[in-house]
């Protein structure tokens, strides 16, 4: 993994973000000045204790979630004012998402779940199923294309996710807590799987995590605490 | 999306089982009961629509075609001497009892028609000799009605009011909606039959003659006094109105199907929602990746649709069997193909509004909501 430089511009920047759920007594501060920058190649590990915004940061991030203060950039573009027309077509050519629980349609197989989020993303895609067979290959689960979830191991239906959340090669997958519902070996295997993705085609990989382990995986660790980004350091750097 | 929204369906493979079952019920409950009211409808003017009359001319104020006040033949000149009126024939249409082999008596319609009569004939004769209604108590009698009526062959003598009458040939088909079977004889027979009085008969049928305005021969004839004329078509219409509306009829058919419509809405509406919910982070992580909220609504959309189809297939053919068990019973169920078209359309517009709150729940769906486990 190359760890970006200062010269690199960022593939996405958040500056400033601040998020506040409810008005007034009840006003409850969730990031405050978050600053953050994803820079192509770059695999990112967020972690922190249970409701220090981690998933309120990569929320807004992933333009899910709109910020009450501060400024996003997707490239060259300050796009935290976009319309809410705008941000799925602006989502789905930026960001893979893979979360905890797979969420894949149990009624689909492997290559039906992938070829599907091809096909919504860009109702135009060429060959929808041969992109979703050659995303399984890379994946690993060229075998298993096939198979319902149900029939799957949770290593393998995550495998199915992360396969899906390529579809329409975003340039940043954005996990949360993608290995927490895995054993340490098949999570460590999907971080490995994750990590391999990251430095392919510059894409920059997030991943939100409480599992320590997960960390030398990591070019860069931001720890967030109340709401506020502690700690934003290369690994090397933290661990010396 | 089809194919998604078929898996999504199929999967739970009892719950689309209830679905259909729920749209099939509905469906079939829509056709049956429009059917029959069409069916009840049609038995109601099955005389005027059979009849080669242009014009009806029937005693003033007279609401009911069953049950009308009588004219006398002076009237019947009149009518047949209006300009434009090119041939006139008299027509009784009145109640009287038959005698049962049993020794009881049971309720007929007389139709008492002109000797070679043009205007007005027992048709679908399958049996016996129909232009012996002139002989004296000549009489047809549908076969529909032959048990009933205690009738064993062509020839069969027995009494109406009390005056001798025989069987002298079979119809098929000819079914009133008084539930009284229909009997055919000439107007001496009839009038003998039915006590009414000589000269005395219900209705004058008119043939325009070629070239005639309707309007203004009906016009005309109104003119004679406590006289009312109306075209067949007109008269067909008023006829079905009276039943369909004065008695209720028309609301407790239509108020059934609308009943078999809420079913439908009721059960395709739970058995989407309940998929919806159950498929509700799938659905938010298609919208977190990028997809349009029209894109998910489309896959509800076609899981409605397809429950709607499979549905109405099943309907209909129960709706086709349940016509077959009816026929047994006398009972008419007019299926047309525009009843199919018409209920095709309210079946997919049916589960259309049952996909609503499914619809609503996805497009409220938060795409950031997949990040709370």
């Amino acid at each position: 993994m190359i760890p970006a430089t200062s010269s690199t511009p960022p593939l996405a920047e958040l500056r400033g973000i601040g998020k506040t759920y409810g008005t007034g007594e009840h006003a409850v501060d969730a990031l405050v000045g978050a600053d953050l920058a994803i820079y192509p190649g770059e695999d990112m590990i967020i972690e922190g204790p249970s409701g220090s915004g981690k998933t309120t940061l990569i929320s807004i991030l992933g333009l899910l979630l709109r910020a009450t203060t501060g400024s996003i950039r997707i490239g060259d573009r300050e796009v935290g004012q976009l319309g809410e027309r705008d941000l799925p077509a602006l989502r789905a050519k930026t960001f893979g998402f893979v979360f905890q629980g797979f969420n894949l349609f149990p009624a689909l197989t492997a290559l039906e779940n992938v070829a599907l989020a091809i096909r919504m993303k860009d109702g135009k895609a060429k060959d929808p199923e041969g992109q979703a067979r050659a995303l399984l290959e890379r994946v690993g689960l060229g075998p298993r294309a096939h198979h319902l979830p149900a029939d799957m191991s949770g290593g393998q239906k995550q495998r199915v996710a992360i396969a899906r959340a390529l579809g329409g090669d975003p340039p940043i997958l954005v996990g949360d807590e993608p290995t927490a519902a895995l054993d340490t070996k098949t999570a460590l295997s999907v971080m490995e799987l994750l990590r391999g993705l990251a430095s392919e085609h510059g894409r920059a990989v997030v991943v939100v995590t409480h599992d320590p382990r997960l960390e030398r995986f990591a070019d860069r660790v931001v720890r967030v605490e109340d709401g506020r980004i502690e700690s934003n350091l290369p690994r090397l750097a933290q661990a010396s | 999306m089809w194919t998604l929204a078929k898996k999504i369906l199929l999967h739970d493979r009892i719950k689309f089982a209830v679905a259909s079952a729920g749209v099939s019920i509905s469906v079939m409950l829509v056709l049956v009961q429009i059917g029959l009211y069409f069916g009840f409808m049609r038995t109601a003017s099955t005389l005027i629509d059979h009849a080669r009359a242009d014009v009806w001319v029937t005693k003033a104020a007279s609401e009911n075609f069953d049950f009308s006040t009588p004219l006398d033949d002076r009237t019947y000149y009149r009518v047949a001497s209006t300009p434009g009126v090119a041939r006139a024939e008299r027509m009784i249409l009145a109640f009287a009892q038959l005698k049962l082999d049993s020794g009881a008596d049971l309720g007929v319609q007389v139709i008492g028609i002109e000797p070679h009569a043009r205007l007005m004939a027992p048709w679908n004769v399958i049996d016996g000799d129909v232009s012996r209604l002139g002989e004296p108590g000549a009489i047809t009698v549908d076969a529909s009605e032959w048990d009933k009526l205690h009738l064993k062959d062509v020839g069969h003598r027995t009494e109406i009011g009390g005056v001798r009458a025989r069987v002298a040939a079979v119809t098929e088909g000819i079914r009133s909606f008084t539930t009284s079977p229909l009997v055919f004889t000439d107007l001496i027979s009839a009038r003998a039959f039915t006590r009414l009085p000589d000269e005395a008969e219900n209705y004058v049928l008119v043939e325009l003659a070629p070239g005639a305005d309707p309007a203004r021969v009906v016009a005309a004839l109104r003119r004679i006094p406590h006289v009312d004329a109306y075209v067949a078509d007109e008269m067909s219409a008023r006829t079905q109105e009276y039943w369909s509306s004065r008695t209720g009829v028309g609301a407790g058919f239509f108020m059934t199907a609308i009943l078999g419509i809420i079913v439908g809405l009721v059960v395709v509406g739970q058995i989407l929602y309940n998929g919806t919910l159950q498929h509700l982070r799938e659905y938010g992580t298609l919208k977190a990746m990028g997809a349009r909220n029209s894109a998910v609504v489309r896959v509800i959309l076609y899981q409605a649709l397809i429950s709607a189809v499979v549905g109405f297939l099943l309907g209909g053919g129960l709706a086709v069997g349940a016509r077959a068990a009816m026929a047994g019973a006398n009972l008419s169920v007019a299926l047309t193909p525009g009843l199919f078209v018409a209920t095709a359309i309210v079946t997919a517009v049916m589960c259309t509004l049952a996909s609503l709150l499914s619809i609503i729940k996805v497009l409220r769906l938060d795409p950031a909501s997949v990040f709370k486990v």
